[in-house]
């Protein structure tokens, strides 16, 4: 049980480590005012995300 | 419309690799390792056909191809994760204690990353697509990133006799690493015209980047993953053992 809840907190703590970079490299719509900036894989041309539907 | 026309070339460029790749690792009888990139790139050839398919028929603005690319980079992250899963099992593959730890560890990672995606979605309900779906990309993104370096750190503290699969953990760090880092010069430059025109291009040229290293690994590496590693290391065996795992 101590090892299941360690191993929780190590994924716990990957986890928040990859969003953080996440936020801190591409942006949160409320930085600066700008849209986040997005990743994304394959070869095709990245399109801008669509509106969302009101 | 240059620039269009250079996002066409490496769309399409990258469409013929992929075909040849699958090809070339389905054809070849020797050794089964190099087959666990198959379904990953069944998934980006199938992504791209679509993809192109769409951009054809609808253009690069329309909705129809938004959804579209955004669907398919869906599954492509969800392949992703269960590639670099592959790639863990096969770093661990003899040591089995090691592997029942990392296979714990993957198996949070993936919920926890669903956890806050799904918590994100919570305050924009009604929108899966940009609420839900794009989130979830971005974040199981960013986490494939991490945990490739995490493996590619790992194959070096085993000191691992398996050529082919460092230059594959190689390929897919161009793949992730590559566009993470143009963004950050993006973010940097605050939205400059030659870091906007640079991160446009990356991403295909990333994954064309990547297969073209996995091109190489499967055509000239020989696979000695069957192979003892080259010095057995007690520290790892030393940090599984304190966690004493019971799987």
């Amino acid at each position: 049980m101590k090892n299941l809840v360690l191993t929780f907190l190590l994924a716990l703590l990957v986890v928040l480590t990859c969003v953080s970079i996440r936020r801190m490299v591409s942006g949160t719509p409320s930085f600066a005012g700008q849209k986040p900036a997005l990743v994304a894989i394959g070869c095709a041309p990245v399109p801008p995300l669509p509106k969302p539907t009101q | 419309m240059d620039g269009n026309i250079v996002g066409y070339a490496l769309h399409y460029s990258g469409i013929l690799i992929e075909a040849a790749l699958i090809l070339y690792v389905a054809r070849s009888s020797h050794g089964n390792r190099p087959l666990s990139v198959l379904p990953y790139l069944s998934c980006l050839l199938a992504a791209d056909l679509a993809r192109a398919y769409t951009l054809r028929e609808y253009g690069l603005t329309s909705r129809q191809y938004s959804y579209i690319y955004w669907s398919t980079d869906f599954l492509l992250v969800i392949s992703a994760f269960f590639l670099v899963c592959l790639f863990f099992r096969r770093a661990c593959l003899h040591q089995e204690k090691m592997w029942r730890f990392v296979r714990l560890l993957l198996a949070f990672i993936c919920l926890l990353v669903v956890g806050i995606s799904g918590l994100l979605f919570s305050h924009n309900y009604g929108n899966l697509l940009t609420g839900f779906i794009v989130e979830f990309n971005q974040n199981l993104y960013f986490t494939c990133l991490v945990l490739n370096t995490l493996l590619y750190l790992l194959l070096q503290q085993i000191d691992s006799a398996d050529d082919q699969l460092g230059l594959l953990v190689c390929g897919v760090g161009i793949q992730f690493a590559g566009p993470a880092a143009t963004l950050a010069l993006f973010h940097l430059m605050t939205g400059e015209g030659f870091a906007q025109s640079l991160a446009h291009f990356t991403i295909p040229l990333c994954t064309i980047g990547m297969l073209l290293v996995w091109a190489y690994a499967v055509v000239h590496v020989k696979d000695t993953a069957t192979q003892v590693t080259r010095r057995q290391i007690p520290v790892l065996a030393e940090v599984t053992a304190h966690f004493n795992i019971q799987v």
